[in-house]
C-alpha cells in the first residue's frame, strides 16, 4: 500500500511539474498534430480519388483515413510516453540533481519508474481526448462504438510497456546520455509497431521485430474495432501474441533495471551525468 | 577600408570558430545520417499504404497533384530540404542562443567588430550539413529504393541550391535576432520548422493547403526551393523554365535580409537597454 502510495504522489508530483510549463504543456498537444497527424493527413489525401482513398481501402480494407492516422496517434503516444515519460525521466532527474535523494528513499526503485508512468499515462488520457476532439471537429474523424471493445488490447499493452519502460530505464542509467538513443529508438519502436502504415509493408527483415511488440497486436486490434480495418492476423492469435510479448517483456524488463541498478551502486555513477 | 577588411577577417574567423566546433562532434553526423535516410523511407512506405501498392488510379491523383508518379523522389527531396531547414534553424537560428548560454555573448559584442559579424557569421556552420545532408539524401533514395536522379539534372540542381542559399541562410539570420528578445527559443525553433513543413509543400504537395495557405506558401523561399528541386530531377526541367521562381527567390532573399538586419538593430538597441544580453 504504501508503494501505491508513493507510485501516486510521484505521478501527481510530474503532472505539477509539467503544468508549470505551459508552453510545453501546449507544445506536447500541438506537436503531433502539426509534424505528424496534418501532414499524414494531407499526404494521404494526395492519393485520394474523387474524395475516396480508394488505395487505403485497398491496403487495410477501409477508407478512414483520418481514423487510421489518429488511431496510429493513439499508439505512438502511448509508446512516447513509455519512452521519454517513464525511460527518460531518471535521466531528467538526473539533470534535476534530485536522483540520489529519491534514490536513497526507502521506496522501492521500481515503484519510482511505476509512478511516473502513472503521471504519463494521465497526461496521455488528457491530450489524447484533446486530440481527438481536434480530429473530429477538423478532420471529419469517425470511429465505431465497437472502438470500445479495443481497450483490453490497450491495457495489455500499457503493461507490456511498462515492461519495456523498466528495460530503457536501465540503459538510460548506464548510458546517462542517452536523448539521441530515446529519440531514435522511440521512432524506430513506433514504426515498426505499425502507426504509419501496416507491418506487413515493413521489409522481410523487420517483419519478425515487429511481432515480438505488444504495440504492433494492440495497434492492428484498435484498428480493427475502431475503424473496420482489415485484421494482420487472426484477432484470436493477435489476443494471444500480445499477451504472450507483454508477459515476456515484463520481467526481461525488471530484471534489466535491477541489473542495471546494480551496476550503477557498484560503480558509483549515480550521480554521474 | 580598413575596417570592412578587420569585419571580413572577423566574418571568416567567425565562420572558422563554428566549422571548428562542428568537427568536435563528429556524433552529430551519426543522427544526420538516421534522420535524413529513414524518415523519408517511412514517408514513402506511407505513401505506399495510401496508393494501395501503387494503384494507378491513386497514383494517378498524386501525380495530378503533385505534378509527378515518382512517391520516393517527391518525399527524399522534400525531406532533403526539411534537413537544411532544421540545420539552418538549429544551427546559425540558435547560435546566439549557444553563445548567450556560454556566456561569451556580451565577450563578443565588447569587440569593435560590426555587429552583423555575429549575426551572419555562423551561417557558414550550416553549409556542411546541408550538403552532408543532402548526399544522404539522394545516396539513401538510391540504396534503399533505387531510384538513381538524372545525370542531366546535376547543373540545374546546383544552380537552385547557389539561388537557395543566401535565401536559407537569410532565414536563420531572421530567426537568429530573436534570441537578443526572447532568450530560449527552442520550442519557437519546433513552432517554425513545423509551419515550414506544412506551408511549403515539403511532405505533401502545396496543392492540397486550402487557397489562403497557398497564398502564404508563395511568400515563403522554401516552396519554390522544394519545387524546383522536385522539377529538376524528377521531371528534367531546364533551368531556364525556372528563372520565375530564381528571381522571386531572390527577391525574397532580400526582403527577409533586410528585415533580419533591421530587427537585429531594434532588438540590440532593446537588449542594450534592458540588460538581456547578460540574461537567460
Amino acid at each position: 500500500m504504501d508503494e501505491l502510495r508513493a507510485a501516486i504522489a510521484i505521478g501527481k508530483k510530474d503532472l505539477i511539474v509539467l503544468s508549470r510549463y505551459r508552453i510545453a504543456v501546449v507544445s506536447q498537444i500541438f506537436t503531433p498534430l502539426y509534424q505528424g497527424v496534418i501532414p499524414a493527413f494531407l499526404f494521404g489525401a494526395s492519393f485520394a480519388v474523387a474524395g475516396h482513398v480508394v488505395g487505403l481501402d485497398a491496403t487495410v480494407g477501409t477508407e478512414n483515413l483520418a481514423g487510421f492516422i489518429f488511431l496510429g496517434g493513439v499508439v505512438s503516444g502511448l509508446v512516447a510516453i513509455s519512452f521519454w515519460s517513464m525511460g527518460m525521466g531518471l535521466r531528467n532527474e538526473m539533470d534535476a540533481g534530485t536522483l540520489e535523494p529519491i534514490w536513497l528513499t526507502p521506496t522501492r526503485h521500481e515503484t519510482i519508474v511505476l509512478g511516473r508512468a502513472l503521471g504519463g499515462l494521465v497526461w496521455f488520457l488528457l491530450s489524447q481526448v484533446i486530440l481527438f476532439a481536434i480530429g473530429i471537429f477538423l478532420f471529419g474523424l469517425r470511429f465505431d462504438a465497437a472502438i470500445i471493445l479495443a481497450v483490453p488490447a490497450l491495457l495489455v499493452a500499457i503493461v507490456g510497456m511498462v515492461g519495456v519502460s523498466y528495460l530503457l530505464a536501465g540503459i538510460v542509467l548506464l548510458i546517462r546520455d542517452a536523448n539521441f538513443f530515446i529519440d531514435t529508438t522511440n521512432f524506430l519502436f513506433g514504426t515498426a509497431s505499425g502507426v504509419a502504415f501496416p507491418v506487413t509493408l515493413l521489409p522481410g527483415l523487420l517483419q519478425p521485430i515487429a511481432l515480438l511488440l505488444p504495440t504492433t497486436y494492440a495497434m492492428d486490434l484498435l484498428r480493427q474495432h475502431a475503424i473496420g480495418a482489415r485484421p494482420t492476423f487472426d484477432p484470436g492469435l493477435e489476443y494471444v501474441g500480445l499477451v504472450a510479448t507483454t508477459a515476456v517483456l515484463v520481467p526481461i524488463g525488471l530484471w534489466a533495471f535491477r541489473r542495471a541498478e546494480r551496476i550503477i551502486r557498484i560503480r558509483g555513477t549515480l550521480a554521474q551525468y | 577600408m580598413s575596417l570592412i577588411a578587420g569585419d571580413l577577417r572577423a566574418f571568416l574567423a567567425s565562420g572558422l570558430k563554428e566549422l571548428r566546433i562542428l568537427r568536435r562532434y563528429p556524433l552529430n553526423f551519426v543522427g544526420g545520417i538516421f534522420w535524413a535516410a529513414l524518415l523519408p523511407a517511412v514517408y514513402v512506405l506511407m505513401g505506399r499504404a495510401y496508393s494501395g501498392g501503387s494503384d494507378p488510379r491513386a497514383v494517378a491523383a498524386f501525380a495530378e497533384r503533385s505534378g509527378t508518379t515518382e512517391v520516393a523522389g517527391f518525399v527524399f527531396v522534400g525531406y532533403a530540404m526539411y534537413m537544411w531547414l532544421s540545420s539552418v534553424l538549429w544551427g546559425p537560428g540558435t547560435s546566439l542562443r549557444r553563445e548567450q548560454i556560454q556566456g561569451s555573448l556580451e565577450a563578443t559584442f565588447v569587440s569593435p567588430v560590426s555587429r552583423l559579424v555575429p549575426l551572419f557569421g555562423p551561417g557558414v556552420s550550416a553549409l556542411i550539413p546541408m550538403l552532408f545532408s543532402f548526399l544522404v539524401t539522394f545516396v539513401s533514395l538510391w540504396l534503399l529504393f533505387g531510384f538513381v536522379p538524372p545525370l542531366g539534372s546535376a547543373i540545374p540542381v546546383l544552380v537552385i541550391v547557389a539561388v537557395a542559399l543566401p535565401a536559407m541562410y537569410a532565414i536563420g539570420t531572421l530567426f537568429a535576432a530573436g534570441v537578443l528578445r526572447y532568450g530560449e527559443i527552442g520550442p519557437v525553433v519546433q513552432i517554425v520548422r513545423g509551419t515550414f513543413v506544412l506551408a511549403c509543400g515539403i511532405t505533401f504537395p502545396v496543392a492540397m493547403l486550402p487557397g489562403w495557405a497557398q497564398a502564404g506558401a508563395a511568400a515563403l523561399p522554401p516552396t519554390y526551393i522544394v519545387s524546383d528541386i522536385r522539377a529538376a530531377v524528377l521531371q528534367s526541367v531546364p533551368v531556364s523554365a525556372l528563372a520565375g521562381d530564381l528571381f522571386i527567390t531572390i527577391a525574397l532573399t532580400i526582403v527577409i535580409s533586410i528585415m533580419a538586419i533591421a530587427l537585429f538593430r531594434v532588438l540590440e538597441a532593446s537588449a542594450r537597454r534592458s540588460g538581456m544580453l547578460g540574461r537567460y
